[in-house]
């Protein structure tokens, strides 16, 4: 057998190795890491990974398979969604992984290095919010993973495509300097595009953040723009509810969830026009010592 | 298997018992391995405090022992939650994991707990069954047939889980499927079973965890990427050997319940693989399995138990020989004439959960 040829992504708080014979999923994989040069060495990946082609003879069409380390933890994907399997796949590896951090589930954006944090459930217009202040000139940390140092209680940029689902790909598409990678139409999740941070987040994928301002944001169609303080204790739960090992991490992650709300400001954001969520945003944020 | 893999295999044996002194490309194949075959967070035990290594490599072990320490606690949590339905009735036994925790055995460092596994004895299984249900333990809900098989065929009760928590229990009544040629009474584990000091529960006796960790690893699964179950037997091996007449006690176990070839198993691959104390006079007074048998399970079981090379999906051989072991596996539970019937019966159902899945609109996976 000959050795697998990897392709590394240092994407800050981790680094992935890829390997796939799959042309069109380098070409993807090109346009949504456009800042991503060659690494050399044999560098350590904290997931790493390999995109095989399914069955050829497959009755209902051709399949794209995800290995990791001998096993395939998932089921496959359609041969052309070889990239949003490797962007989910590798996420969910990475989760299971990273417990020497806690893991919030939450986009991060940052000015300064100063750190806004936005822990959501899906479907709440993280992302979409996310990348909105991207491309108001915030720094793009991550849409996905809030990854907190426990001991400095600093935020950990991951900085990856950000998955804009079925609306949203219009809605942030349509913004000035907005770059979105290829349309993946009726995947699991609905249409996926990938939005692409800039070079400059990219650049800063290894500069830390210090958490200053927490915002719950719920999209909902239509609604006048609602803001509520949300106190220092109730802020820490909700910050615990929003995470993927806050349970597994026991005292530490009490600590750091405590740790994190007693340093920021958190609020409760409900909105409909996402200029007018900015807007409040930043004002916030600039009231924020 | 390339060569790499086979040395990255001894190193992660080593690594299993003594600090390793390695890089940082060598940590990450033994990571990966080494997860695969869930004893990461026992190579971390070993490890983290011990051997020279950079952040990045430190993060990953920290990470999986801070799981591993989560689990235990988990089985803890249930084991405290299930003792109020302990009292002097009749004696419930703790086996595997649960026990070696509770009896803070070495080998439950780093050792993933997945479920919380009990035995009581057959004529009380009923009311340990309504003593759960009572207070609030579910039963997974199955179909009659595979409620039937649990019940008929096999030596526990469905799993029950209580709603929130992560452990699920399983009741036993034997250690051997009922069906199987394994299949002995009972009776003399569970009279020979030893307190757990501080808990109400029972713990099998020296020899007789011995003899089950064979039995489990080598006669009650699949065996693939199961190498975790050969790291249990020395484990527990390490942890009686100096015991008065543990050896004898265990040869003689051997020979009264008819498991001297799940014990010969078991003693040869922990030997090969782990270097357990096992002495040649040891095998010597054990009846040796018949050379067919010899020959199959050791080219077998390690491309079956051993990961293979990380980087591939697992090549022919090891698809094989899993196969094959499986087919063992399934031979040695039941006989042909109620396995066949089961097998068809089962595939045939999968086969149309199939077909209504494509009916439907495929489904959410539900992960981040």
């Amino acid at each position: 057998m000959t050795p697998a040829e990897y392709r590394l992504l240092d994407v800050g708080a981790a680094k992935l190795a890829v390997a796939s014979p799959i042309e069109s999923f380098h070409d993807h994989l090109g346009c949504v890491y456009p800042h991503h040069e060659p690494i050399g060495g044999a560098p350590f990946a904290d997931a790493r990974l390999s995109l095989l082609p399914g069955s050829r003879f497959r009755l209902r069409g051709r399949q794209v398979v995800l290995w990791a380390d001998s096993l395939r933890p998932f089921e496959p994907y359609p041969y052309n969604c070889a990239l949003p399997l490797f962007e989910w796949g590798s996420n969910f590896l990475l989760s299971r992984r990273l417990n020497a951090y806690l893991l919030l589930h939450a986009g991060v954006v940052a000015r300064n290095d100063r750190a806004l944090l936005l822990p959501a459930a899906p479907g709440s217009g993280k992302t979409t919010l996310t990348c909105a202040l991207h491309l108001a000139g915030w720094r793009f940390l991550s849409d996905e993973f809030g990854v907190v140092d426990m001991e400095s209680g600093e935020l950990l940029p991951m900085v990856r495509p950000a998955p804009l689902k079925n609306r949203s790909i219009d809605v942030i598409g349509r913004r000035p300097g907005a770059v979105l990678g290829p349309l993946f139409p009726k995947t699991r999740k609905g249409d996926v595009s990938h939005f692409v941070p800039d070079r400059e987040s990219f650049l800063a994928r290894h500069r830390r953040a210090i958490p200053t301002l927490v915002i719950f944001p719920r999209f909902q169609a239509g609604a006048a723009l609602h803001c509520t303080p949300v106190p220092r204790a109730q802020a820490a739960m909700r910050i615990g509810l929003n995470s993927f090992n806050y349970q597994a991490l026991g005292p530490l992650s009490f600590q750091a969830t405590v740790a994190l709300a007693r340093r920021t400001q958190a609020y409760e954001l409900v909105f409909g026009d996402l200029d007018e969520a900015i807007a409040h945003i930043e004002t916030l944020f600039d009231g924020t010592p | 298997m390339s060569s790499t893999a086979v040395s990255d295999i001894e190193l992660l044996l080593r690594g299993l018992r003594e600090p390793l002194d390695i890089d940082e490309a060598r940590w990450e194949r033994l990571l990966r391995i080494a997860r695969v075959s869930g004893l990461h967070a026992r190579l971390a035990a070993t490890n983290l405090d011990q051997a020279r290594m950079t952040d990045v490599v430190r993060r990953h072990l920290l990470s999986s022992a801070r799981i591993a320490a989560y689990r235990a606690q988990m089985a803890r949590a249930e084991l405290f939650h299930l003792t109020p339905l302990v009292d002097s009735a009749f004696p419930v036994i703790v086996l595997k994991g649960g026990a070696y925790l509770l009896q803070k055995r070495t080998l439950a460092h780093g050792r993933f707990v997945s479920d919380v596994d009990l035995l009581v004895p057959k004529a009380h299984l009923r009311t340990m069954e309504n003593r759960l249900r009572t207070a609030g333990w579910q039963p997974e809900k199955l179909n009659p047939y595979d409620e039937r098989y649990y019940r008929d065929w096999s030596h526990e009760t469905p799993p029950m889980r209580f709603p929130g928590h992560s452990l699920e229990v399983d009741l036993h009544h034997a250690i051997t499927p009922v069906t199987g040629s394994l299949a002995f009474d009972p009776a003399s584990l569970i009279e020979r079973s030893e307190t757990i000091p501080g808990t109400p529960f029972r713990a099998l006796c020296a020899e007789d965890q011995v003899l089950h960790a064979c039995v489990h690893c080598f006669h009650d699964g699949e065996l693939d990427l199961r190498i975790r179950e050969v790291v249990d037997i020395d484990g527990l091996l390490r942890t009686y050997a100096e015991r008065e007449d543990f050896w004898q006690r265990l040869i003689a176990r051997a020979a009264e319940l008819e498991l001297q070839r799940p014990l010969w198993y078991g003693l040869h691959f922990a030997q090969t693989w782990l270097q357990s104390p096992v002495t040649p006079d040891i095998f010597k007074s054990l009846a040796t399995p018949p050379l067919l048998n010899r020959v199959a399970m050791k080219a077998l079981v390690p491309l079956a138990m051993l990961p293979s090379n990380p980087d591939f999906p697992p090549p022919l051989r090891v698809r094989v020989a899993r196969m094959l072991m499986q087919a063992r596996y399934h031979l040695l539970r039941m006989p042909l004439h109620l396995l066949a019937p089961h097998l068809i019966r089962k595939t045939l159902r999968r086969l149309k959960a199939q077909l209504d899945r494509r009916a439907e609109a495929p489904a959410n996976d539900g992960a981040p």
